[in-house]
């Protein structure tokens, strides 16, 4: 199998984390305290937590933060950036709703909290909960981003097509939220950890054997998270795994994207190994 | 490690929150506390069951007791209290704490008062019906004298809440997992609960943390049938044969416990 990849890799491999701190419950216009206080762990365990694990096992994640928690823990986001982690935008107050007229304020708002915040601008965006709409592309290249890491129909990297064109200084690193998502299954089913462990595992399995792409999404809140001891362990045990394969290249999100519009042709619309079709 | 979390990692609260029709009375009245509506009447035999387990397996708990279970069972919860377990509360109807507006302080009192005339002591903790609560809650809890509160789940340790508006208080934090209703209200198959309970209670004690678990003696979203009662005790004895086994508190020793850290 020829690689798509830089370094010859076999398979690229982004870890991304979704900060989700109060964002997600003042969106929805709850307290964040008492049963809806999970985002307050983000930054007090789970972020330290999985600063801790990346730096043991070597990797640089990408970390997708709502402006809003930006505001609410402005030291903990820079001690992202601070680690060498890269920091993508995910909503204002995290809206999995649809925005309508008023999205684009909220696009330019978070991403001068965030601008603000780190000295540099955010390149990457990630829909919140999937709010997304025809407008949120248009407005994310004005802003100069670069990708987004939102959209379910391709297991692959590909380009959007906007009004009509394929973009081509635009790419789309897909997010799969139906089994590469530790929420769904930690609120809607409460796997154990060590099941979760060997579903992402599996995943990976067949992203390795396509010479695929595997971005990984977890939440480093308590709740439908990642953050805590128990299911850290179970995030690190695949990582391990992972890193017992060879030709695995771990990047940032931004890496994997800049690669992507530095080489176009590698991408065409149907980018399956076995899928002649376009 | 802080203070805090040095005298608690390692400590563990078994808590159960006393809801039996009072979760119903918010929905119906007294004569249709019937079909559909007559889970909560299940509750003396969830009590009675773990009242049995925790003697046998030696568990100081903590009851959280809504008022009106109070005036309900009145012989029931005062043979909680007789056999050495806590009693601590948890509104007076399974109120909305969170949509009570200035109506909170009144309610709060009531709970309260109805409470303490009942152990002829203030009850030392409080814990959200439903985990809902106002900013003003931890104000309110402060005024009346409370220790400590158990509604939030946002931490490994407990902590101080003078930041958060409970001067003087400590937060005795809730695991989502170890809550029986999380996992009981979605159907998961008692192995599978008990499985979630040992990684959880494994991946706590990896990293020396403290843990709290949360009972209903309920048959629908609780631990109060037979079956699920052997799970409980088989993850109770758990906790006791692991190589780092924790120790048994009430929630109001351990607020003591993390005061004086």
């Amino acid at each position: 199998m020829t690689s798509r990849w830089p370094q010859d890799a076999r398979c690229v491999v982004n870890i991304t984390v979704d900060f989700d701190g109060l964002s997600n419950e003042t969106g929805k216009k709850l307290l964040p305290i008492g049963k809806y206080s999970h985002g307050r762990y983000s930054a007090k365990r789970g972020v330290p937590r999985f600063f801790e694990l990346f730096e043991r096992l070597g990797i640089k994640a990408t970390f997708y933060v709502p402006g809003y928690d930006a505001e609410c823990f402005p030291a903990a986001v820079r001690s992202i950036a601070d680690a060498g982690h890269e920091i993508g935008a995910h909503g204002y107050l995290h809206e999995a709703y649809d925005l309508g007229e008023e999205e684009p304020f909220y696009l330019r708002k978070t991403h001068k909290i965030l601008t603000d915040l780190l000295g540099a601008s955010p390149v990457g965006w990630r829909n919140p909960g999937g709010g997304k709409s025809d407008l949120t592309i248009k407005v994310l290249r004005e802003l100069g981003y670069i990708y987004d890491s939102s959209e379910k129909a391709a297991d692959f990297p590909y380009f959007p097509v906007v009004a009509g064109q394929r973009l081509r200084d635009f790419v789309n690193l897909p997010d799969n939220t139906s089994s590469l998502d530790d929420a769904p299954f930690y609120r809607d089913s409460m796997t154990p950890p060590s099941e979760v462990c060997e579903q992402w595992k599996a995943e990976f399995d067949t992203a390795y054997a396509e010479g695929g792409y595997y971005d990984l999404i977890v939440h480093p809140r308590s709740g439908f998270g990642s953050g805590g001891p128990t299911r850290a362990k179970a995030l690190e045990n695949v990582i391990l795994y992972i890193q017992r394969h060879p030709g695995v290249l771990f990047q940032r999100q931004v890496e994997t994207a800049r690669w992507c519009l530095q080489n176009p042709d590698l991408w065409p619309e149907r980018t399956h190994p076995w899928s002649g079709r376009q | 490690m802080t203070k805090i979390e040095q005298a608690t990692g390692g400590l563990m609260a078994v808590t159960v929150n006393v809801h039996g029709a009072s979760v119903e009375l918010r929905a119906v009245n007294e004569e249709r506390l019937v079909g559909r509506y007559a889970y909560g009447n299940y509750m003396p035999n969830g009590v009675d069951r773990l009242l049995r387990l925790f003697q046998a397996l030696n568990v100081p708990a903590t009851f959280f007791v809504p008022g009106r279970e109070i005036e309900r069972h009145p012989g029931l919860i005062r043979e909680i209290r007789d056999a050495g377990h806590e009693i601590a509360a948890n509104g007076y109807a399974l109120e909305d704490h969170s949509a009570l507006g200035d109506a909170e302080f009144e309610a709060l009192k009531k709970a309260h008062g109805i409470m303490s005339d009942f152990l002829g002591e203030a009850p030392l903790g409080w814990r959200a019906p439903d985990g809902l609560m106002s900013m003003k809650t931890l104000g309110y809890l402060t005024q009346l004298g409370y220790l400590y509160d158990s509604s939030f789940q946002d931490d490994d340790f407990p902590y101080r809440l003078d930041d958060d508006g409970g001067v003087g208080m400590i937060e005795i934090p809730q695991n989502p997992t170890l809550i029986d209703q999380n996992l009981f209200s979605i159907k998961q198959p008692d192995a599978r609960v008990l499985k979630n309970w040992k990684e959880e209670f494994e991946g706590l004690r990896s990293v020396g943390a403290f843990v709290c678990q949360t009972l209903h003696p309920r048959q629908d979203y609780g631990v109060g049938r037979a079956p699920r009662m052997i799970k409980l005790e088989e993850f109770l004895r758990h906790t006791q044969y692991s190589p780092q086994p924790v120790v048994f508190k009430t929630c109001a020793d351990i607020a003591k416990t993390a005061l004086a850290a």
